[in-house]
């Protein structure tokens, strides 16, 4: 059966923001959000990185982690009943090193009760290569979100929905910051500085037609309507989530 | 600089616990920041340093939590030694507090500036401390996750040898996603496999640590 991308409310959260599954108990009311996109999920399970992980600077912070997660067997093993009673469609994040991945991974979630579609990520060195042959991969039941470079958004937006794509969404900018000790940190970015980057690759993506999910230093809901008003079919919020813990989604 | 934190019994944290605590004053602050126990006081709590420099008397606070895991002392403890080798001795000070009423000696082990220590409580470096196993019956320690490496130096032990006593490590680090994503930034190395400061920490068994 094939799923359509439906999100209602027009926001969710951004992948690695809220854990691999709608925590039930932890207090968050989830069907404020429209969506629930899971934390990075890799064929095989990755570690986190060494070295310095973290950097906070005015406006915001680096994050440098790898994306550690148990692979997707254990992920299945571990998440996908609660997948399936999630109270709100799932969007899986996908992290593969090539499309022979992308297509594994997907194949072996079509059919999970609960999942809406997947989210693939790809390197922020991608070229139009790169990312029709990961949209053309994951193509099949699930929807696809194609999450592209967000500096390079625009140029590679319309190649993943002319490939089947359903929609695209932004990852968070990488930046370097030096640290006290001299060395210079590399990592994405997070926080409030991030949002006039975001809102100017959303104006150019619906400028050229591309379905957009917005993202990527929302904190507030002036910002979101921003987005929205600028053409985004949803947003995706991430550190904002965390500054509370989750608790104020929003209220 | 400590702050004295007013809120409802509920939200005090124990020794090692913290709060995410945001001031609504911060509009461009990205995250809210973790603040740990020192000691009590009326309506609430002092918090062990450091604070923003934003935060003024007055300032109010969302807290959310407590949250992680606390140290957790067995009732036998006669001779608890204490090593604060992070940026504050504070986050120990609780730990000081029921010394008498549970007869417990106790040693703290830190090059950090000392505040005024209870009388019970004797002070020397670090330098002493592998001079030192045969006393303490537990450890209680605080360190920055960077420094879990030297432990076994400090400690004067070789590869593969085993304190004395039990311990308990607090782990700082920081802790971006509070234990709401289990994002990775707090990774500490556990002996079957990683573990998260923010929701298995920041305080952990050490025997439970690669270290």
């Amino acid at each position: 059966m094939k799923h359509d991308l439906t999100i209602t409310p027009l926001f969710m959260n951004a992948a690695g923001c809220l854990g691999f599954s709608p925590d039930l108990h932890s207090g968050v009311e989830w069907t404020r959000l429209g969506a629930f996109v899971t934390n990075p999920v890799s064929l095989e399970p990755r570690s986190p990185a060494h070295g310095q992980r973290f950097h906070a600077y005015p406006g915001g912070f680096l994050l440098h982690t790898g994306y550690p997660n148990p692979g997707l067997t254990q992920a299945l093993r571990r998440h996908v009943n609660h997948w399936r009673r999630s109270p709100i469609p799932v969007i899986v994040h996908l992290l593969g090193r090539n499309p022979v991945e992308v297509e594994k991974m997907v194949r072996r979630l079509e059919g999970v009760e609960g999942i809406m579609g997947v989210e693939v990520g790809v390197t922020s060195q991608a070229g139009l290569v790169q990312v029709v042959s990961f949209t053309q991969a994951a193509l099949g039941e699930l929807a696809v979100i194609m999450r592209l470079p967000l500096e390079r958004a625009a140029e590679l937006g319309q190649a993943a929905v002319q490939a089947g794509a359903s929609a695209v969404s932004l990852a968070p900018p990488r930046g370097a910051y030096p640290a006290v000790n001299g060395e210079i940190i590399q990592g994405r970015m997070y926080g409030p500085s991030v949002l006039p980057l975001a809102l100017k690759a959303v104006q150019e993506l619906t400028r050229l037609g591309v379905p957009t999910i917005g993202g990527g230093g929302v904190y507030s809901h002036q910002d979101m309507d921003a987005m929205i008003a600028e053409g985004a079919l949803a947003v995706q919020l991430d550190s904002v989530l965390w500054r509370y813990a989750g608790i104020k989604l929003f209220t | 600089m400590k702050a004295c934190i007013a809120c409802p019994p509920v939200a005090i944290p124990k020794a090692g616990q913290y709060l995410l605590a945001s001031s609504g004053d911060e509009a461009g602050a990205a995250l809210g920041i973790p603040i740990f126990i020192a000691e009590g006081c009326i309506n609430g709590f002092w918090t062990a340093p450091p604070i923003p420099n934003t935060w003024s008397p007055g300032t109010n606070l969302d807290l959310v939590g407590p949250l992680g895991h606390a140290f957790t002392l067995p009732r036998e403890v006669r001779r608890l030694g204490l090593a604060a080798m992070g940026d504050t001795v504070y986050r120990l000070m609780p730990l000081t507090e029921s010394a008498s009423q549970a007869q417990r000696s106790l040693t703290l082990f830190t090059d950090l500036p000392l505040p005024s220590l209870p009388a019970s409580v004797e002070a020397y470096p670090i330098a002493s401390l592998a001079e030192a196993l045969d006393w303490p019956d537990f450890m209680a320690i605080d360190l920055p996750l960077q420094r879990l490496g030297e432990l076994r130096a400090m400690f004067g032990l070789v590869d593969g040898s085993r304190l004395p006593f039990p311990a308990q490590v607090l782990i700082t680090t920081p802790m971006p996603c509070a234990g709401l994503a289990g994002c990775g930034a707090c990774a500490v190395p556990g002996r079957r496999g990683w573990k998260l400061t923010c929701e298995d920490g920041p305080v952990f068994d050490l025997d439970s640590l690669k270290w």
